[in-house]
């Protein structure tokens, strides 16, 4: 009982910040948001995922999910804790390689920001109800970490 | 009763396929009202002859149900087990070719100046769509549909 409280804890906490991304990249882009265009934007980059994540569940329609048990979340750990700071890291380093090499900034680009956080969260949000897969978990985790990370700092 | 157990609580996994097909479903008729309101009020779109606007609906639909009406489904349904590894790359090339075909459609329906022509051609995607839903209940029909839904929010998020 305890262990599927701290997980929802986990996922309420992923979700939370992922909607702080959100609310933050809708605060940065304020002075952008004149016309009706921009919110036709926005409203589109966050529905992107929806149809594609319908198909891949169409697809995949065995339910995976692995008993959360202790012998399951051991010998997962490991690997899943490395898959997330290995995405965190390679993120990060991508967006500020992108930043000093290429002169691509995310903040000029707000569109790609809220594309890469609405597709991440909604494929946490199918992971977490479906497959439970924690390795995925971690990479789903690294990147949105990555993404509020670069922006926030 | 039982029916409606099945269809509020499917076990199987058709019945689950069946379910996201209709979602899909609902979400790209859903684009296609946002699409037509989008460009209707960014466009300005005039409305040139009032009458042609009651018109333009039938100009699809009329076709579609005499094509319902004629044909036979041309798939069994959806299939109870996993699709093979073929299957997939196979139909997420299809989806792909529709996706980026959809996107152009997209970029065609926002250079339209007038509010029937626009109508009409909305409705003749959403006759696509629900002959697909009617009569081609497959992986092949969830494909294209998702395929359409990606480039219409793609038009509107990269070229809106």
């Amino acid at each position: 009982m305890l262990k599927t409280k701290q997980l929802n804890l986990a996922f309420i906490i992923t979700l939370g910040i992922s909607f702080l991304v959100f609310v933050y990249l809708v605060f940065l882009g304020y002075e952008e948001i004149r016309t009706l265009k921009d919110v036709i934007k926005i409203v589109a980059s966050i529905l992107f995922p929806v149809p594609m994540l319908f198909f891949v569940r169409f697809i995949l329609i065995e339910n995976f999910i692995p008993e959360n048990s202790e012998a399951y979340k051991l010998e997962n750990q490991k690997p899943a804790t490395g898959l997330f700071i290995i995405t965190l890291l390679s993120i990060l380093g991508v967006l500020k390689f992108l930043e000093y090499v290429a002169h691509f900034n995310l903040e000029n680009h707000l569109i790609l920001a809220h594309l890469i956080n609405s597709t991440t969260i909604s494929s946490y949000v199918l992971n977490y109800i479906l497959y439970n897969n924690l390795k995925a978990n971690g990479v789903l985790s690294g990147i949105l970490m990555a993404l509020a990370v670069h922006i926030f700092f | 009763m039982n029916l409606l157990n099945e269809t509020s609580n499917p076990k199987t996994n058709s019945g689950k396929r069946e379910l996201l097909f209709n979602f899909q479903a609902i979400i790209v008729t859903g684009l296609l009202a946002f699409t037509a309101i989008a460009f209707f009020s960014y466009n300005h779109l005039a409305i040139v002859k009032g009458i042609k606007v009651i018109f333009a609906p039938f100009l699809s639909i009329v076709p579609l149900l005499f094509i319902l009406s004629i044909l036979r489904d041309l798939r069994k349904g959806f299939i109870e087990g996993d699709y093979t590894k073929q299957e997939i790359i196979k139909f997420c090339l299809i989806t792909t070719g529709i996706t980026a075909a959809s996107t152009g459609i997209t970029y065609l329906l926002s250079t339209i100046g007038a509010l029937e022509i626009l109508l009409a051609s909305i409705i003749a995607i959403l006759s696509v769509v629900f002959f697909l839903k009617a009569k081609i209940n497959d992986i092949l029909g969830m494909s294209i549909i998702t395929g359409i839904a990606e480039g219409i929010i793609i038009y509107m998020i990269f070229f809106f």
